[in-house]
């Protein structure tokens, strides 16, 4: 397999690297390169120009304030595993990332290219999801933050437009009461791509589920909210939502309706919902043990 | 442009100029020469580039060189040092975690940064954490174990011997029977071991393959000149370049073109061969090459191909797309079933799966100036190559010479002939240099070569106590656009079925039918894991249906020793009642069966396959294996020349095990050369399980022919009658008075000094007139036959249908085990490749006949995380026409297993699943559909 040719550009600052990929015909930025070079490897891409995000230094911090964590885009998704500071608030994100390809993946692969890459299997995008967090997107004139949410368009495809570089992902901190679960199926029990994955937020308080998340993943175009599985959820009592109960299994059902899942060789449409129906069912139980402190 | 970059490797500082599309993996291999660290997939999901990147291990063949600037690198390399090895790769070489060794360097490496990390990581630490490393060789289980006596040894502790069976034939014997290390595993675990992709001769070229894009086309133009005006393109052949002769493997279905001439049949066809002073104007070459196709209407499915009116691959021949037709009828198949109590028949379907070796085929030509050539090839067949090129070339073996490197696992994808074989030697010939050719992972799918998929219809009946009394089997193979080893697949998917269980009428239909796909060859089981899994889940639903236990239906019918089957083949040695007893007690069968809680379920399969095949590929009076031994002047060391081929299952260290007890010295003084025509006597190869067997009794005889010699010099020292001596140990002794000896290497020195050159020559032909006289009877014989017995327990998620494996129990009756820890070896790997066939392999196309999977991304294998407990036996067996009573393993141990896992599948959820993959949407579904028809009766 062969890379052809390019110009590469290692910029130390942010301003350089946007300035870079604006000037270039089809440039493309770099940071794992897990997703890019393989693409390139297969023919699927070519880009004139690579502009390298490794040498910026301060992209790849992790930090927080009162309010949020602060995770830099090439922070590699075992930098964010291994980090104290997301251990603490966000074992689910943790979770979710050990899931992604193997040791080696994870070693170069970082979130910011995980969510750019934009797959419908993204399995960062659900957990990040339920838990509110914002992209901070850099361009050569402004800084703006966008809710992840909006962030995706179509599978492969986000609103980042030429010039554009996602800098950072802000996470709001949750509060006391929040459970949060991520359920991922594969068809084997490593490296593999999500058939169907979900992620689910819950927050109870005095017995009661006042606020609730569920986002789907690899059932639609985009990883994305499932309204009516939200709706379900919101209010109900958390005494009613039990494995099998009635709820859990509106819950999954209306998460399936809102599936728009493809046939490929991982899986067919019915399959997927059925899948999903399982799946959220699982994840709401788990995300509501943990608002409970089980 | 290219960028200066400073880096450190393995503790040497380097300054570098790097273009920017190279990788790390490049840089290490072809500026650094360091080609311990393998490329296999280039994607990133194999793991067999892994070096450690700042302490980080990573897939090389995912960085690019520019981005190493500044940075510090380790490589299989630096592990090793003037002390001696790292404890990991000691515990990798004693326990057995090296097969082909392919995957080894980027496991090692990937070990020592998990055992850096957690110094004290548990076994399930162990397992997740090396899930990107893929191994196809050994089923993970003794890599796991290696890492664990490593973590252990590192600690300080030292890890529990497993104690060991030692096999009643092998007692009195000194190197036959021993667990020992495999002679090639140092090397491998350095990463000094070359593969042919590690070598690189002067004045090197590169060669690629254009590939048809289309399933089915006549080739109008094919227009050259751009390409050839591209600097560093150095030649450029197409079909008009090339001899006018078809090639293959089974000479009475040689139909494949050197490069396509007129008509292309697959996407993935030759069209046409560059080379160039690299790969990458290789590539830039093909999109220069014009080919005017004119597309005509293919056909995939082997039903639709049969039909009449259905596009035609071949004008001339293969009516119907037939391309190879069975019609074989033994006894009385009416009468058969008219005896019968109860008859029950079904449809399997199999699936087309990939051998998927870590190493991708590579070849690098060279011709001389006096005319030879010399082929260098990862094969597993050196002298099917060298006698396919003499043909070819139409030039005498003697200016031929193929040389076998290591080889990174074969299963069959390497058992023949490849197109980089001989277009390198026509690249090579044309340009007058050196040419390398390999192909990358999607390529390899392309040129295929696979397990044929399989329609099979078979129907059983039985007596009302279990005795079978006839089967009918039709099977319809998926060919693929060429024959390759079809015709022979074709005719085992029938005749093995006869050599588990007796029975006394049979009939088989065989079509193997093509399609405008990849060819299908020979994997693993050559033709018999389908129908042996269609046999053994028909075999478990009689049992159903009559009431009788599924062990027992199979102790009743079971094969015994010297029988000779319906279809005439020849069984002498048979313990398979003892395999099956085996896995039973060990799996607490009559505790489980039955007894446990729906998702849960237990299945048995049994198997078995040739020890080599009986009759040759094309015809000759060879001798199948043949060996020399030459024995150093000064007694101290003796080399075994063997035609055979070690492709990672051991066999260099298996026939040497066989040659030092034929002499009586002992495994350290010893070495091996293998595999290479002018200097090894010829030897058919690795395919059909045939080297422990043929290459072992080959070898044997000719350290009996040393011991003789040697007898006869220490004769004269003891003042003693050779009869009255024999050799062990490394000693000659007086067999009455053992006190009395000399030294083994004082009685050679001896033989020398009187003599001249001490050599022992040794041969194996089967015995003459295996099997019947029917058309085809001769696929199926063989001197001897392997039995195995197998049972598999799973859970699945009657929610999800996902399978869990918990554990395989399996017995191997293959005779002797010359070495018990390879014979492992092979069980293990056969039961997690088995395993992966059935729940997670398939090749599939689009509505264009284009592959879609045809990588390690979307084709998946079994990953460390995905292994179950397995537990096998090797039982008490002795084989008289086997070296030291041995017979084979490494196919017969697939054999069984698509079976017991589709039974235990079958147990867990109460439906059966009749065709391959069991994905985890088949088993929902048909959970699913099985609860719809309860609630509707």
């Amino acid at each position: 397999m062969n890379i052809p040719d390019f110009r590469f550009h290692q910029p130390e600052s942010i301003k350089e690297a946007i300035a870079l990929v604006k000037r270039s015909t089809d440039g493309s930025f770099i940071a794992g390169g897990t997703d890019l070079l393989v693409e390139i490897k297969k023919g699927l891409k070519s880009h004139s120009d690579i502009i390298s995000l490794n040498g910026i230094k301060v992209l790849n911090q992790i930090a927080e304030d009162a309010r949020n964590i602060y995770i830099g885009s090439t922070a590699t998704h075992n930098n964010i595993i291994n980090s104290a500071l997301v251990r603490k608030h966000f074992p689910s994100l943790v979770n979710a990332l050990s899931r992604i390809g193997s040791e080696q993946i994870r070693n170069t692969g970082t979130i910011g290219g995980n969510l750019c890459t934009g797959a419908s299997c993204c399995d960062s995008a659900p957990v990040l999801m339920v838990l509110n967090a914002m992209v901070e997107i850099s361009s050569s004139d402004s800084v703006k933050t966008v809710p992840l949410k909006d962030f995706f368009v179509f599978n492969k495809k986000t609103i980042l437009i030429k010039g554009e570089l996602v800098t950072k992902i802000i996470i709001p901190k949750t509060t006391q009461g929040t459970g949060v679960h991520f359920e991922k199926f594969g068809l084997r029990n490593a490296a593999s791509i999500s058939v169907v994955s979900v992620a689910v937020m819950v927050k109870s308080d005095r017995n009661y589920c006042i606020d609730a998340c569920v986002v789907i993943g690899a059932v639609a175009p985009t990883p994305r909210i499932s309204g009516k599985a939200t709706d379900i959820l919101k209010g109900k009592k958390i005494s009613e939502l039990y494995p099998n109960s009635v709820i859990l299994k509106e819950a999954g059902q209306a998460a399936s309706d809102d599936a728009i899942p493809i046939d490929d060789i991982r899986g067919g449409v019915q399959y997927r919902r059925e899948l999903l129906k399982v799946l959220t069912e699982r994840a709401v139980v788990k995300a509501v043990e943990k608002a409970e402190g089980k | 442009m290219k960028q200066i970059i400073q880096l450190t490797v393995n503790g040497n500082d380097y300054e570098l100029a790097v273009k920017p599309g190279p990788t790390l993996l490049d840089l290490l291999r072809d500026d650094l020469k360091l080609t311990g660290t393998k490329k296999g997939c280039e994607l990133g999901d194999c793991g067999a580039c892994t070096v450690l990147l700042d302490g980080k291990a990573v897939n090389s063949c995912l960085v690019l060189a520019v981005e190493c600037d500044g940075r510090k690198v380790e490589t299989i390399e630096s592990l090793a040092t003037i002390n001696g090895l790292h404890p990991i790769q000691k515990a990798f070489i004693e326990k057995g975690a090296i097969q082909c060794g392919y995957c080894t360097p980027g496991m090692i490496m990937r070990v020592k940064s998990l055992l850096d990390e957690k110094p004290d990581a548990s076994k399930e630490d162990i397992q997740n954490g090396i899930t990107g490393n893929l191994c196809r060789c050994t089923g993970y289980k003794k890599i796991i174990e290696a890492v664990e006596t490593a973590r252990d040894k590192m600690n300080g502790k030292e890890s529990e011997k497993p104690a060991v069976h030692q096999q009643k034939a092998t007692g009195d014997l000194s190197v036959v029977g021993k667990s020992l290390p495999k002679l090639d595993a140092p090397d491998k675990a350095t990463g000094r071991a070359q593969y042919t992709d590690d070598i690189t001769l002067p004045n090197m070229l590169y060669g690629k393959l254009l590939l048809s894009p289309v399933p089915h086309a006549v080739i109008k133009s094919i227009d050259v000149s751009e390409a050839l005006k591209l600097p560093g393109v150095k030649a450029i052949l197409t079909g008009a370049d090339v001899p006018d002769i078809t090639w293959g493997t089974s000479p009475p279905r040689y139909d494949e073109y050197i490069l396509a001439k007129k008509k292309v049949r697959f996407v993935g066809d030759v069209v046409a061969a560059v080379a160039a002073v690299d790969e990458e104007t290789c590539y830039r070459a093909l999109k220069l090459i014009n080919v005017d196709y004119e597309e005509l209407p293919s056909v995939f499915d082997p039903m639709e191909a049969m039909k009449p009116g259905a596009p035609r691959l071949f004008d001339d021949k293969y009516e119907n797309n037939i391309n190879t037709r069975v019609d074989h009828h033994f006894g009385d198949i009416e009468k058969g079933f008219a005896e019968a109590d109860h008859v029950r028949e079904a449809r399997f379907v199999g699936n087309r799966t990939y051998q998927n070796p870590i190493e991708p085929h590579c070849s690098i030509a060279e011709w001389d100036r006096h005319g030879r050539v010399t082929l260098y090839s990862s094969t597993q067949v050196v002298h099917y190559v060298h006698h396919q090129l003499g043909r070819i070339l139409d030039m005498p073996l003697g200016n031929i010479r193929v040389v076998m490197t290591h080889c990174g696992g074969g299963f069959g994808a390497k058992a023949a002939t490849t197109t980089l074989d001989v277009m390198s030697v026509f690249l090579a010939k044309k340009t007058g240099q050196p040419v390398k050719m390999r192909f990358n992972r999607e390529e390899m799918y392309l040129y295929g070569r696979g397990r044929h998929k399989q329609y099979i219809d078979l129907k059983i009946g039985v007596k009302k106590d279990g005795t079978i009394t006839a089967v009918k089997q039709k099977a319809v193979l998926e060919g693929g656009a060429y024959s390759s080893f079809g015709i022979v697949s074709t005719y085992y998917a029938g005749s093995m079925l006869t050599t588990n269980y007796k029975f006394p009428n049979y009939k088989y239909d065989g079509y193997r039918v093509n399609t405008n796909l990849p060819p299908c060859g020979a994997f693993r089981g050559h033709g018999c894991p389908q129908p042996r899994f269609a046999f053994e889940s028909l075999l478990s639903m009689v049992a159903d249906d009559i009431g009788m236990d599924q062990v027992e239906i199979r102790l009743k019918n079971a094969m015994t020793p010297e029988y000779h089957t319906i279809n005439d083949l020849d069984i002498h040695s048979c313990e398979f009642k003892a395999c099956i007893e085996e896995v039973k007690k060990k799996s607490g069968w009559e505790k489980k069966k039955g007894k446990m809680p729906r998702g849960r379920g237990i299945g048995i399969g049994c198997g078995g396959f040739v020890s080599g095949a009986g009759y040759p590929i094309y015809r000759s009076k060879f001798p199948h294996s043949n060996a020399i031994i030459k024995v150093e002047e000064d007694g101290s060391k003796a080399v075994l020349f063997i035609g055979d081929a070690d492709i990672g299952q051991g066999s260099d260290t298996v026939l040497a095990m066989a040659a030092c007890e034929a002499m009586g010295i002992s495994f350290d003084r010893i070495s091996v050369i293998s595999a290479d025509s002018d200097i090894t006597p010829v030897g058919f190869g690795a395919y059909s399980s045939r080297v422990t067997l043929m290459g072992g009794n080959a070898s044997k005889m000719a350290g009996e022919e040393i011991k003789k010699q040697v007898l006869a010099a220490a004769a004269s020292i003891l003042n003693c009658g050779e009869n009255n001596l024999d050799s062990k140990d490394n000693k000659v002794f007086v067999k009455d008075h053992p006190d009395q000896f000399i030294s083994w290497e004082e009685a050679a020195r001896t033989h020398f000094s009187l003599k001249g050159p001490l050599i022992g020559k040794g041969h194996y032909s089967p015995p003459e007139g295996l099997g019947g006289k029917y058309k085809g009877a001769a696929v199926g014989t063989s001197p001897a036959y392997s039995f195995s017995a197998t049972i598999c327990e799973v859970e699945a998620d009657m929610e999800t249908g996902k399978v869990k494996v918990l554990n395989f129990w399996d017995a191997h009756d293959c005779g002797t085990a010359i070495n018990p820890l390879a014979v492992e070896g092979q069980a293990e790997g056969s039961v997690v490749m088995g395993m992966s066939e059935v729940l997670l392999e398939d090749e599939v196309f689009d509505k264009k006949g284009k592959i879609i999977n045809a990588d390690l991304h979307n084709y998946l294998i079994a990953t460390s995380a995905d292994i179950p407990a397995i537990d096998t036996t090797i039982v008490d067996s002795y084989e008289p026409q086997g070296p030291y009573g041995a017979k084979e393993i490494g196919e017969g141990a697939i054999v069984p297993i698509l079976g017991a896992l589709a039974n235990a599948i079958s147990d867990a959820i109460g439906v059966r699943i009749y065709d391959l993959p069991i994905t985890p949407q088949k088993v929902l579904e048909a959970i699913h559909s099985a609860k719809n028809k309860s609630t509707r009766s």
